[in-house]
């Protein structure tokens, strides 16, 4: 790993924030952390669970979605967030665990219905607005999403999603406890929707 | 998670082109709401229950919709988000029995006219003004104007169409551009409002814009933002915003004074008020809106311990639910609403991984993605972006916007 890396911290809301690496940490797929007990064997995640605050970890590519709790803004959680990630890569160590060990037969279980749902409903729903949305994993029942096409970057992005395709998968999947949106809506070169007006 | 039942039911009207809607959406979904929400173009997943399509530019028609909703989903509260959707809230709440600003009052701080009205009767100091039919002869009207003047559609918002002319010559020009903004098919289609337009005596002075707070008609001041550029016209781009502002005590409160006076002068109770003022001597009254701050900008204001949100603020008053706090941080912040450089379509922006490392920012977001064609003021109403900043004071905060906004270069191909 290059020790440069270079690390670009853009805020989603007071919540969240992404931070994108210039180099990609995941091949494929994703990785959630939802507390310092799933962190566990996962150096970068253990790192970030030790800012006080940091609730969950996503990461997708070189993509690390970081949500906290606690009300300090994200400039000065931010630079502690890139000196963690920092850190762990500069020691050479493999970030996360494997993830075979954090995958279970429940969140495949789950993956398979609402892929099939995806497939069946949400997409057919969306391709109207010229837009799709792909599954990209099941974890401990929360659904990782990336939105595309005439989704991303739609000015009714988190309506869609909060309201259509969230809705509809606890309807038919009650199994399943939320969404999380792994989207770069700032990469979006063809949205529905576009913003205008006070 | 609550017990559906037991949560109450709020009714979200959210025009398909807004800024606002995930920060809407996001507040919501944290305080744990029944939310609906209405839009005015069907969504691709319309006729599923928490999304409803409301026929937006007819208030009574979206009224009828929402009681034929509210007859199988009893709803709590409705919010409006921008100035149309104040008045379409207003008039649902009237239909359905639910405290919200009296329709009359919401229509008036809709219309441009008539708030100057309402305000020179209560005493609230505004600019001189008259209303015009846009077919007049420009000419004649510009012999009876004050010098200089403002050219101001009494139905637009973002300050489209408000050009500022310092002679006959230039008035005649104007009225030719305000004329081309209000021919605009969907301007055009609001009716009356669009063959009409305010001449009013130019105000110098710095502007302010004051956000806030209503109960019982009683004003909560929420934050007052300085705008540190020059509006002298002649067009009026909304930039910077700093607050807490640098002006005096005394000028402060009396603003926030004027800003009170204007909202009960409107006949307004309750919920958002956005109103911007000038400042000379004394508080002048620009305009008065029944809504929260515009675009993406509410991202800098933060209340409370637990930095609650312009929008969940919004929303619990709404809702009924207790407010923790209405103190905004006492961190100075603001934001930089990116002005269009140019006519064009937008191909690329450079230099934002520069603009986000100066000291001080705290975020950029890009509303305008490559593609999409940037339309400047007078005739435009929208931001390629946003700017947003914290720092240890606000002339810190406005350096550094300034600052990151010189780093950005944006390719815009002419059309």
């Amino acid at each position: 790993m290059d020790p440069e890396i270079r690390i670009q911290a853009e805020p989603i809301d007071a919540e969240r924030c992404r931070f994108v690496l210039s180099e990609p940490l995941l091949e494929g797929g994703a990785r959630r952390f939802a507390s310092a007990e799933e962190a566990k064997g996962s150096p970068l995640a253990v790192a970030l669970f030790g800012i006080p605050g940091i609730s969950e970890v996503v990461v997708t590519g070189g993509t690390v979605t970081v949500t906290k709790t606690s009300p300090s803004p994200w400039q000065a959680t931010g630079k502690q967030v890139g000196a963690a990630i920092r850190a762990v890569l500069a020691a050479g160590q493999p970030p996360f665990a494997p993830a075979a060990a954090v995958s279970t037969e429940e969140d495949e279980r789950l993956y398979g219905r609402v892929a099939d749902l995806f497939e069946a409903e949400i997409n057919p729903a969306v391709a109207r607005h010229g837009g799709a949305v792909e599954l990209i994993d099941v974890q401990d029942a929360m659904v990782l999403l990336r939105m595309a096409g005439g989704c991303q970057g739609c000015g009714m992005a988190d309506v869609t999603l909060r309201q259509g395709i969230e809705v509809l998968l606890k309807k038919k999947v009650p199994e399943i406890r939320g969404l999380i949106d792994v989207t770069d809506h700032s990469a979006g070169a063809n949205p529905y929707v576009t913003a205008s007006k006070k | 998670m609550a017990d559906t039942a037991s949560r109450p039911r709020l009714l979200l009207l959210l025009p398909s082109t807004t800024y606002r809607a995930t920060a809407f959406v996001e507040a919501a979904h944290r305080l744990d709401l029944e939310l609906t929400v209405a839009t005015d173009h069907a969504s691709v997943f319309a006729g599923q229950e928490p999304l409803v399509t409301f026929d937006f530019a007819h208030p009574e028609r979206a009224a009828e919709q929402a009681r034929a909703f509210a007859a199988e989903h009893p709803v709590r509260a409705v919010v409006g988000v921008d100035d149309d959707t104040a008045v379409v809230a207003a008039v649902i709440a009237a239909a359905l029995g639910l405290p919200h600003n009296p329709v009359e009052a919401a229509l008036a701080a809709r219309d441009k006219h008539r708030q100057r009205v309402l305000h020179e009767r209560h005493g609230v100091p505004v600019p001189e003004f008259r209303l015009h039919a846009l077919e007049e002869d420009p000419a004649a009207v510009a012999r009876a104007a004050p010098w200089p003047c403002i050219l101001k559609p009494t139905c637009l918002s973002a300050s489209r169409g408000v050009i500022r002319a310092d002679s006959p010559r230039e008035f005649v020009a104007a009225h030719a551009v305000l004329a081309r903004i209000l021919a605009e098919p969907e301007v055009a289609a609001l009716g009356a409002p669009a063959r009409h337009y305010l001449v009013e005596s130019f105000v110098p002075g710095p502007e302010v814009a004051l956000e806030g707070v209503l109960a019982g008609g009683a004003l909560r001041v929420l934050a007052l933002f300085d705008k540190p550029d020059p509006l002298d016209g002649p067009y009026f781009e909304e930039t910077i915003y700093v607050t807490p502002s640098r002006l005096a005590e005394a000028a402060q409160r009396a603003i926030a004074d004027c800003a009170e006076r204007a909202a009960q002068a409107l006949g307004l109770v309750t919920g958002p008020i956005h109103a911007e003022l000038r400042f000379t001597d004394r508080p002048w009254l620009i305009e008065l809106a029944a809504r929260p701050i515009g675009g993406r900008c509410s991202r800098v204001l933060r209340f409370g311990p637990d930095a609650m949100s312009l929008e969940e603020l919004l929303l619990r008053q709404a809702a009924g639910l207790s407010v923790p706090s209405c103190e905004r941080e006492a961190q100075p912040v603001g934001v930089m609403m990116i002005p269009t450089p140019r006519a064009g379509v937008l191909r690329s922006v450079r230099g934002v991984e520069e603009a986000r490392a100066v000291p001080g920012i705290d975020g950029i977001e890009l509303t305008a993605h490559p593609g999409q064609r940037l339309v400047p003021l007078p005739r435009g109403s929208q931001y390629p972006g946003f700017i947003f900043a914290r720092a240890d004071s606000a002339a810190a905060v406005e350096a550094a916007l300034r600052r990151a906004h010189s780093c950005l270069s944006f390719d815009i191909e002419p059309e």
